[in-house]
This record gives C-alpha cells, structure tokens and sequence, in this order.
C-alpha cells in the first residue's frame, strides 16, 4: 500500500525475536510501514503485539533482529545496536494513557516540547495548537490528576503529536474507553492521523477497531504474524483457521474437495454430505479440509447468481438490534447466519441458504 | 544498552557495601558462637560446639520464651482479629476515625508499653495497686513483673501489627463471594461458617505465625518487666551473657543465632501460608465489603474497639504523665506533690542532656542518608533489569530476620576486633541503624515506587527524555510524599530503637532509649516516666507530620 513508491518506509521490522528468559513473546516478525500508513497489530491477548509495538519504542530490548525507523537502524542484533528509546524521535500513546498526576494539562503536553528545548512562546503556541485538535483547550490549565477517562485518552493524544513527530505508536488507547466513547474517539483517531498525515502503528485485540481504522492489518498469534492484508483481504480472504475465526464472524465448515466444478470452482462436500461450488484459492497447493464462510454473506432464500443452495431449518433466533443472528439446522450441523432486521424468519420455519462460491474460503 | 553503565557501577556498589554491612556481622557472630576458647580472645583460640551444647543444660529460657511468646500470641491475635472484623465488616459509627487511630498502639513501642504498666501494676507502688490496695485488701490486684505481665503488654503492641494483616485479608475479599452464598439460601451464621472464616484463615494463620517470629526476638518488655523478678527470655539472657563480668560472648552469640534460625522458620513458614494458603479468588484489589447491620449490637462493639485504644494508648499515656509530674507516684489524690523536676533532670542531668541531641542527631541523619540510598535500591530492585537486583532483594531483606539485639551484638564484636575506632561512637550506632532498618526502608519506598505506573515513566522516555531528566520531571515529584514518609519512618524508627543501642552504646554516645531503661533500672520511675514521655511526645510528632503527608498523597493520586 506504498502511496508514494519514492517514499522509503517508516518503519521496516526484519526478522524481530523477543525472549522473556525462555518464553519468546515474539518469533521472527517482519513488516514495514510507508510514510502516512495507518498499520494495526492484531491478535489476542499475549500474541506478542504489544511488545512487538515496545521493541520499536525502545522500552524492550529485542533479542535479535533489527529494527529501522525512518531509514535508520535503531536495533540490531547483529550490530549490537540498541538507540534508546528517548533517541529514537517516534511518539507513544499507553494503554493507561500514562498521564503524569501532578501536572496540569497543559505541562503534559508540553512535556516534549520543553525536552526538545523550543522556546516559550512556540511550546505555547505548540500547546494551544493540538489541544484544539483534540478539543482539550479549555482544560490546558486544569491538574491532569482530574480529568476523565475520555479527556485523559485526549490530553494522551494531543501529547503523543504535540511535538510533530512522524511515527506514533498506539498501544491500545481505546481499550479503557466505554463503547459508545470507544466508537467516537475512533472516528476522531483516523480523522486526525489522515489530516496530520501521521505514520501509525496501533495496537489493538478488538477486530472490528482493527478493521475500521487500518490501511492495513496485521494479524498476530503465538508470536507470529498469520496475514498482512487490507481490512478487506482479511475479511474476505482469511489466510488461515486462525485470522477466520479471530476476525469477523465466520462458520467453519469440515470436507473435503471432491474435484473441479463449473467456471473455475471446485467441488467440495461437506461433512453430512451437502454439496457445494467454492472458489478455487489462490495458492493451487492448499489441500483445505474445511472451509470459511462468514455469516453476514449467507441469504435467506435462492438469490440470482449464488451458485450454492442448500435447504435447512431455523433452529433459533437472536435479535441483536443492528442484525438478527440465526441458528440454522443444515446437512452439515449448525449455521450461524446473520441478516438485517428486516428479514424476520420466525424459529422452525425452512429456508432455503444461498451463498457465492466466492465468500467459501477453502483453508 | 539501555542502561547505562554507571546505572550498574552504582549497582554494584550498594550491593557491595550493603552485603557487607549485613553480612560482616552475621559472621562474627557465627565465628564467635564456635569459640570455646577464651571469648574475649579474637579470633578464637579453639573450636567447637560446646557453646550450643551448652543452651540445652538451661532449657529454662527456652521454655521461658516460648511461654511469653504463645501467650501474648494468642492474645494479639485475638486483640487483632475482633478489631480487624469489627472495623472491617460492621457499620459501627467513627469507623474511618477508629482505623486510623489503630495506628497509634504501633508508635508507642513495647518499652514505653512496659514501662506505662510497670508505673501502672507493679507490686505495691503501681497505680492500679495503690487503688485497690486502698479498699483495704493487703494483695495486689496484679503484679506485672510476671510472665504474664510481659506477655500481656507485648499483645497490645503485637495486637495493631495483627490487625494490619488480618483486616488486610478482610478487605482483599471480594464481597461478591459472600453475596453470593446468601442468594443461594444460605443464613447469615451459615455463610461465616462455611464461606467468611475459611477464606480469611490463612491471612489469621500467617499473622499468628509473624506475631509470634517478633515475639521470639522481642526484647524491651522481657528486659523491663522480666529482670526485677530474675525471670529471662533468650534476649535478655543474651543480654546478661555480653554484659555481665566476665562477659560470655560465645554464650551470647550461640543464642542469638539459634534464635535468628528459629525466626527464620517461622517467618518463612509465614510467607509459604501467605502464598500458598490464600485462594486465587482474594486478589490483591482492595474491597470495600458492605459492612454488616450489627442494630443494637453497635454501641458495645464500637467500646470495645475503642477499649483496645483506651488500654493500649490513652491509659498508659496517663499513667507516665500523672507518674512524670509527680514526685512519688499516687494517685492518692491528698498525697500527690506536682513537680516539674522529673523533667528539668532529664534533659540536664549530666549525660541524659545529650542522649537526646544524640538521638535526634542520629534519628536526622540516618533518615537523611538512608531514603536516597534506599531509594535508589528500591528503583534498581523493583524497576530495573539489571541482574543483581534479586540479590540485592534478598540482602536488603536479611535484617528484617534478624532480632536488633542479636544485629546489636554481631556489630559490637565485629568493630571491637577491628582496628579502627568506630566502636562507642555516634558512626557505629548509626551504621546499625541503617542496617537493621533497611527492610522498613525499603518495604516503605517500595509500596510507593509500585503504586508509580510503569508507563508514567516510560512515556516521558519516548517523549525524549533522558534516564536523568525522566528522574528529576517524572519519577521523584511521583515518589516525593512516599520519600517523605519513609524519611520520618526512618527518624521515628531510630528515634526510639533500643534493641541494637544497647550494646552499642558508649559513654560518649548515649541514646534515648538505653538511657529511659537505665534510669528505670537504677533511678526513679517518675523520672524515666518523663524521659519516656519525651520521646513518645518526639515520636508523635514524626507521626502527626506523617499522617498531613499522606493525607495529601491521598488527595493527589485520585
């Protein structure tokens, strides 16, 4: 996703290695990030995300690899080179926002600033400057120690670009917020790294955050990346169990491919005998035993053009507001389908589920 | 490297000094306990175990210890645990007040305890004795100077140290644990039965057995109430083995060493209950059970929480105060003559006079010396990666098993075997006080520099500051209200310590608390009464300025 091809990455990770005594909380990552990219690591909880994120801050020293921030090697183990963490320029948002109780708003974020030894009148103006943009101006006088979650999540922000860098590691800064605010300030977030142009890095576990806000996401488990795609790669084109079950909604279904279908598909029957037409993947090497079908891409009833159409029965609905999500009894077990709550289906009732080839991933 | 390199030479450097601070004279001692030889001769002449054979021909004092110290266990625990549940778990009014005054017992300290009740019960002359006495009975109400009288004025200090840790297992329940058996069906009595009482067991169980360590090593009370009736535990007799002629070293150092490996046993046994008693549901989150309706019940538990103050603090107080201005201790209301002699001789009287300036000296400069040493052990330990750390933990920590007497001692023989003339100075006592107080130092700054997030400072880190920088901005105005107080911990600490002062004092550098059983011992008990009363008054100060600290510490954080 290079938009400027001249542009050399921001941030490049090779090869990354971090051991915690015999644990390795990271194994051989690699990516690099271009100039303006809004990159999220995601995975569960102890996939190695965040301290992925830490090694580039500096705040962990990495046991090989190397790491390289605006072309310049910061690590590398090979070099036995370690930049510490105050040299390497980028910029850190901490899940606890990490907002230092005896200043007032104001001191926090000039705290860079004044590192940086910018004179008054510009560490003011600096100041006055993003505390607008996270509309904190009114507060720059206020002791930090009493703000809410929500202003402190902006003073946080406002002091992670206050001093103009160019790379800004975010370490789940929503994580602490309720939903509805959680939903907001992410809006707010990617407003403000598109309009500041702002290399990112974000971490997060929350799938539907990652997907929202990235250029592109990174998908991390036991140490290791599974996918690097756009939201609608990993969406649509999970590369493995894992990234299918982690990210979205999606029935896995078991059986084996029994040989070619029509225009290009394959023919795949399921456990319990249903026959189906699937995409043919990408890699000709996958011998797939069981395949990714997201629920949101199941019809109610044959639509023109879905190649598969298989009979089954509502077994239970659950209406959740924004879609109803469906049980569904089929020859292979259990569906989950979700539809808009205009189509109402009442418990019991047959229906025939229809779905593209094209949404059946074969892994 | 992240860390730069004069980060480990100072390492290395504290380890260095504070290893052999506490070590040097752990080992005297142990060379010492070997020596059959002459025992004033150094090194020993001869070797062997004849010194601890010898301990098992006088069983007397071991029994005599274990006596004292089961006795005013039990009584601690129970003194502790009714408080911690009536403070923690019933909605008596002046809650919060009371809590914080269960503090006080903890200040006072056994000497000043023993000496209070001493003036209070003692045969013939004490208060309470007068009173009854006066009703034409011709025995005492009590007599003090017994077993039970050391034992019982150990439980009322012992009894505040008890209620810190069964109330803190009290408040570390989940209330929800209990909500729940109640909604299952279960009667009040049925879920203390089966869910309250099981579940804060270890915590009783592990202040029983830390109670009973301290009491093992505890000397002020034994020394003050046990020496008029001839009655010794092994502190004192350690004491009379240094201090009689010709003093037996090799006697001293063998107790005192095999009371170090029994209070080793039991405070580990304690930290292995700690941590492998407790249930995974008590977390370390503090909750504010909702306190129990008690009705009708609350006006006598509310006395009895406030009856434990009364004996523990506000009658012994009185008791030294009336004793102090008076010139024979009555409290026959005819024959009381009020005097303010007793004060003016203590702090003129030849060398009592600069007992005071020099505890005040030491008390001054130990926390002064001591907090930014500490302090910076403290960040290396609980916030560096350097590799040393865990052993500088563990160094830091020896003392906290070691009785102050026993510390005392090992001290004394090792800098009177050494050429250079520290012993009987201001340096030696206060090179013990820093060493015997490392663990309280350290425990203190420690609370704080973990309550301090972690990310606090590595923000200011990625901000761009420097490891100095970060220190100056960030982490000291974050760690400054809990430096303060572990300052005049420090200060109160030395203030009134005994244990260690005794041996170590000389003629030119005496201290309060040696001095206040001296004069007990040989001068008048109104007069010590008023020494007392001037440290207690010193230490509460200390106190009243520490509360104001952490007040506002309190108001800041949230």
């Amino acid at each position: 996703m290079n938009r400027d091809p001249n542009n050399a990455p921001r941030i490049e990770v090779r090869d990354l290695v971090v051991k915690y005594g015999d644990a390795t909380a990271v194994d051989g990552v690699q990516f690099s990030i271009a100039p303006g990219e809004l990159v999220t690591l995601l995975g569960p909880s102890g996939c190695g995300k965040t301290t992925t994120l830490r090694a580039i801050a500096g705040l962990e020293t990495p046991s090989s690899g190397t790491i390289r921030l605006n072309s310049e090697t910061v690590y590398s183990g090979t070099e036995r080179k370690n930049i510490p963490a105050e040299k390497r320029g980028v910029s850190m948002v901490f899940q606890s926002y990490a907002i230092w109780p005896h200043m007032t708003v104001f001191e926090n974020v000039a705290y860079g600033l004044k590192v940086r030894k910018l004179p008054k009148a510009e560490v003011a103006s600096n100041v006055a400057r993003v505390l607008d943009m996270v509309q904190m101006q009114a507060y720059a006088d206020r002791p930090s120690s009493k703000l809410s979650g929500g202003q402190q999540q902006r003073v946080a922000v406002a002091r992670a670009i206050a001093f103009s860098p160019n790379v800004v590691l975010f370490d789940e800064p929503l994580s602490n917020l309720d939903a509805k605010l959680r939903a907001e300030m992410r809006v707010e977030l990617r407003e403000l790294q598109r309009r500041l142009d702002i290399t990112s890095l974000y971490v997060t576990h929350d799938q539907e955050e990652a997907l929202a806000i990235s250029d592109r996401v990174i998908v991390m488990n036991g140490g290791k990346i599974e996918q690097i795609g756009s939201p609608e790669d990993i969406y649509d084109r999970p590369a493995s169990h894992f990234v299918a079950d982690f990210v979205g909604s999606a029935n896995m279904i078991p059986g084996k491919v029994t040989g070619e279908g029509p225009n290009g598909t394959l023919a795949f029957e399921t456990q319990g005998g249903a026959q189906l037409r699937i995409a043919r993947p990408a890699d000709a090497r996958v011998q797939g035993t069981v395949i990714a079908l997201r629920s949101a891409y199941i019809h109610f009833g044959q639509t023109a053009g879905a190649q598969n159409g298989v009979a089954g029965t509502i077994h239970r609905r659950m209406f959740h507001g924004d879609f109803i999500q469906y049980v569904v009894d089929w020859p292979a077990g259990q569906l989950i389908v979700r539809r808009p709550p205009t189509e109402l289906f009442d418990e019991g009732s047959a229906v025939v589920l229809s779905f593209d080839p094209t949404h059946c991933v074969l892994l | 490297m992240r860390v730069p390199g004069f980060q480990t030479w100072i390492m290395m450097l504290l380890l260095l000094v504070c290893g052999a601070l506490v070590i040097y004279p752990l080992a005297f001692l142990i060379v010492e306990s070997i020596n059959v030889g002459d025992p004033q001769i150094f090194p020993p002449e001869e070797y062997g175990l004849g010194n601890y054979a010898n301990l098992y021909e006088d069983s007397k004092i071991i029994t005599n210890t274990l006596l004292v110290a089961c006795i005013s266990t039990v009584f601690a625990v129970i003194f502790g645990f009714i408080q911690a549940w009536i403070l923690t778990r019933t909605a008596i009014p002046g809650r919060e007040r009371l809590e914080r005054l269960m503090e006080l017992p903890y200040y006072m300290t056994p000497l000043i305890g023993a000496l209070a009740w001493g003036v209070l019960l003692g045969p013939k002359t004490g208060l309470i004795n007068q009173l009854w006495r006066s009703t034409g009975i011709e025995s005492d109400a009590f007599n003090i100077y017994t077993p039970w009288g050391i034992a019982w004025v150990m439980a009322l200090f012992e009894g505040t140290v008890a209620f810190v840790m069964i109330s803190a297992s009290m408040k570390s329940m989940d209330p929800s644990l209990e909500e729940s058996s109640r909604v299952l069906g279960a009667s009040k009595l049925r879920t203390m039965l089966k869910i309250t009482i099981p579940l804060v067991t270890p915590g009783i169980l592990s202040a029983t057995i830390f109670v009973f360590a301290e009491m093992l090593g505890s000397f002020a009370a034994a020394f003050v109430l046990g020496i008029p009736g001839r009655f010794y535990v092994v502190t004192t007799s350690i004491w009379q083995a240094t201090l009689s002629y010709p003093p037996d070293y090799g006697r001293a150092a063998a107790l005192g060493l095999s009371l170090f490996g029994a209070m080793v046993i039991t405070l580990g046994l304690a930290r292995l209950i700690m941590r492998h008693g407790t249930y995974t549901t008590i977390t370390g989150k503090a909750f504010r059970p909702r306190p129990m309706d008690v009705g009708a019940m609350k006006y006598p538990l509310m006395s009895l929480a406030w009856g434990y103050i009364f004996v523990a603090v506000v009658l012994p107080l009185a008791a030294l105060t009336l004793t102090s201005f008076q010139q024979f201790a009555t409290v026959i209301i005819p024959q009381m003559k009020f005097t303010l002699a007793n004060f003016e001789t203590a702090v003129q009287m030849g060398s009592l006079g600069p007992a005071f300036i020099n505890s005040m000296t030491l008390g001054v400069s130990v926390a002064t010396i001591g907090v930014p040493i500490i302090g910076i052990m403290a960040w290396i330990i609980y916030r560096s990666t350097m590799p040393g750390r865990v052993v500088m933990e563990y160094v830091a920590m020896v003392p906290a098993a070691v009785p102050r007497l026993v510390f005392g001692l090992g001290l004394l023989w090792a800098w009177i075997n050494i050429p250079i003339p520290l012993y009987g100075t201001l340096w030696l006592l206060g090179i013990a006080y820093f060493t015997v107080f490392l663990p309280l130092g350290l425990r203190t700054i420690a609370g704080v520099v973990l309550q301090v997030d972690k990310s606090l400072e590595e923000c200011a880190r990625v901000c761009g500051a420097s490891w100095t920088h970060q220190m100056r901005t960030v982490t000291l105005p974050l760690l400054r209200p809990g430096l303060i107080a572990a300052w005049l911990l420090l200060f109160i600490a030395s203030v009134r310590e005994l244990g260690a002062s005794v041996f170590l004092m000389g003629p030119h550098s005496k201290v309060i608390g040696p001095s206040i059983v001296n004069s007990w011992l040989t001068a008048s008990s109104e007069l010590s009464a008023a020494m007392a009363l001037i440290q207690t008054v010193m230490v509460f100060i200390a106190v009243a300025i520490m509360f104001r600290v952490a007040r506002r510490m309190g108001g800041a954080t949230e």
